[in-house]
């Protein structure tokens, strides 16, 4: 009798086991950090309480696409402006991936950026607790913006993710040396630098990507012609971004 | 012991199969977690003709190279292969009708199965599944306090399905006795 119940028992335990995995799959998948969560205060997860968390929920949708900032003249842009097709990339300046996706994206630009059909857009989102260095690196872009315009911001943005070995490895005495490579007046770097003018004008994209769903990065929405948004995550291949790209460029 | 097991087991193709399929759906569902969304967006999209519905998501799985770290690529690709050995395993052992099932291995697969999808994800910018459900208890920070950032459960997830296709194999090796 005992021997039986154990066998029924058993006979339970893979559908049971698949079940239960498969309950774990789709809750982790449901309850993932926020694509519509409203901006917190503080985007440090051990300043966020139960309640914050559970406000979080949904996610999955590309809804909260939506709450992207539109694109306008205080958004730093490679191409056409009025190109077909906007990839709005929110980037962290550590993280080794986007490193590996801002060679994808000059590579992306190389073939679709010069005739007008793709423009990119950079938006900042550093990950504080795993790249402290991010902030004060997405800092020395905008100064770099500020002294040289939108072609400095680039090179700036091209030279220091050549040079850092990322995952927080670039040392802040590099800022004004990459700062001078690119031709801007060091001192004046070095004033903007520490002056916290930009604060707020990272912070407010960090909430920004939050906001549209970025749970790491590089985190990028695709806008086609028609205003059709597509969620991209990660440092994707070239390939899936040309995909993306021309799938974009049928929405009229 | 357990290499003669898998031998005789993979010699019958059909669990070849399984192991081929379920190993594919493994490592598909972990590279492309992260664009779910983007996924049944463009699957949903009336406008995107069928026969290109599929060319993102095969050119996504290309992101393993891109999106992963040497050490994540390769636990993933390890998950995904020993997940598909180990459902070919248990499903041989179950058709075998062997009555003295034992508890223990079904477990401990079932516990490398979940602590590999688990540990599925970019660990260093932020993993997907781990966060998630830290985020269930505010404690999405612990991340930052392990060494591999999160890496840790798809090693232990590696360690647990290599253990598990050792027991059950062992299970396959044993002789079905009546023991007194």
């Amino acid at each position: 009798m005992e021997e039986q119940n154990g066998e029924k028992i058993n006979k339970l335990i893979i559908p049971l086991a698949i079940v239960v995995a498969g309950v774990i799959i789709a809750g982790a998948i449901y309850l993932s950090p926020d694509k519509s969560a409203a901006p917190k205060n503080d985007p440090s997860p051990t300043n966020v309480d139960n309640t914050d968390v559970n406000q979080q929920l949904p996610q999955g949708d590309t809804a909260s696409l939506d709450k992207m900032t539109e694109i306008s003249n205080s958004d730093h842009v490679l191409g056409d402006r009025n190109a077909l097709v906007k990839i709005v990339e929110y980037s962290d300046t550590e993280c080794p991936f986007c490193k590996r996706f801002h060679e994808t994206m000059n590579q992306i630009m190389d073939e679709y950026g010069k005739d007008g059909k793709v423009a990119w857009v950079y938006r900042h989102f550093p990950l504080d607790q795993l790249h402290p260095k991010a902030r004060s690196e997405a800092v020395a872009f905008e100064c770099a913006n500020e002294l040289g315009g939108n072609d400095k911001f680039w090179s700036y943005a091209d030279r220091l993710f050549a040079v850092t070995p990322a995952n927080n490895g670039l040392d802040a005495a590099e800022l004004p040396k990459i700062a001078q490579y690119v031709g801007l007046d060091v001192n004046k770097f070095n004033t903007c630098l520490s002056s916290g003018k930009y604060d707020k004008h990272i912070e407010d994209e960090v909430q920004n990507a939050q906001a549209t769903g970025g749970n790491g990065t590089p985190w990028s929405i695709v806008v086609a012609k028609n205003g059709k948004k597509f969620p991209l995550n990660g440092a994707q291949p070239y390939e899936a971004i040309k995909q993306l790209i021309e799938l974009a460029l049928q929405e009229k | 012991m357990v290499f003669q097991v898998l031998l005789k087991i993979f010699r019958k193709p059909t669990y070849i199969f399984i192991a081929f399929v379920t190993g594919f759906v493994v490592f598909a569902f972990a590279v492309l977690l992260p664009n779910i969304p983007l996924i049944v967006s463009i699957m949903r999209h009336p406008g995107i003709p069928f026969s290109q519905k599929f060319n993102l998501p095969i050119s996504l799985l290309g992101s393993i190279t891109t999106n992963f770290t040497l050490l994540s690529a390769s636990y993933t690709i390890a998950i995904a292969i020993l997940f598909g050995i180990n459902l070919s395993i248990i499903v041989y052992y179950l058709r075998r009708k062997i009555a003295e099932l034992k508890q223990g291995g079904i477990v401990t697969g079932f516990l490398g199965i979940t602590s590999g999808i688990i540990g599925i994800g970019c660990a260093a910018c932020g993993s997907v599944l781990l966060t998630s459900i830290l985020a269930l208890f505010s404690a999405s920070w612990i991340i930052t306090l392990l060494p591999l950032r999160g890496g840790e459960f798809g090693i232990l997830g590696v360690a647990l399905l290599l253990f598990t296709i050792y027991t059950t194999a062992q299970q396959i090796q044993n002789p079905a006795v009546c023991e007194i």
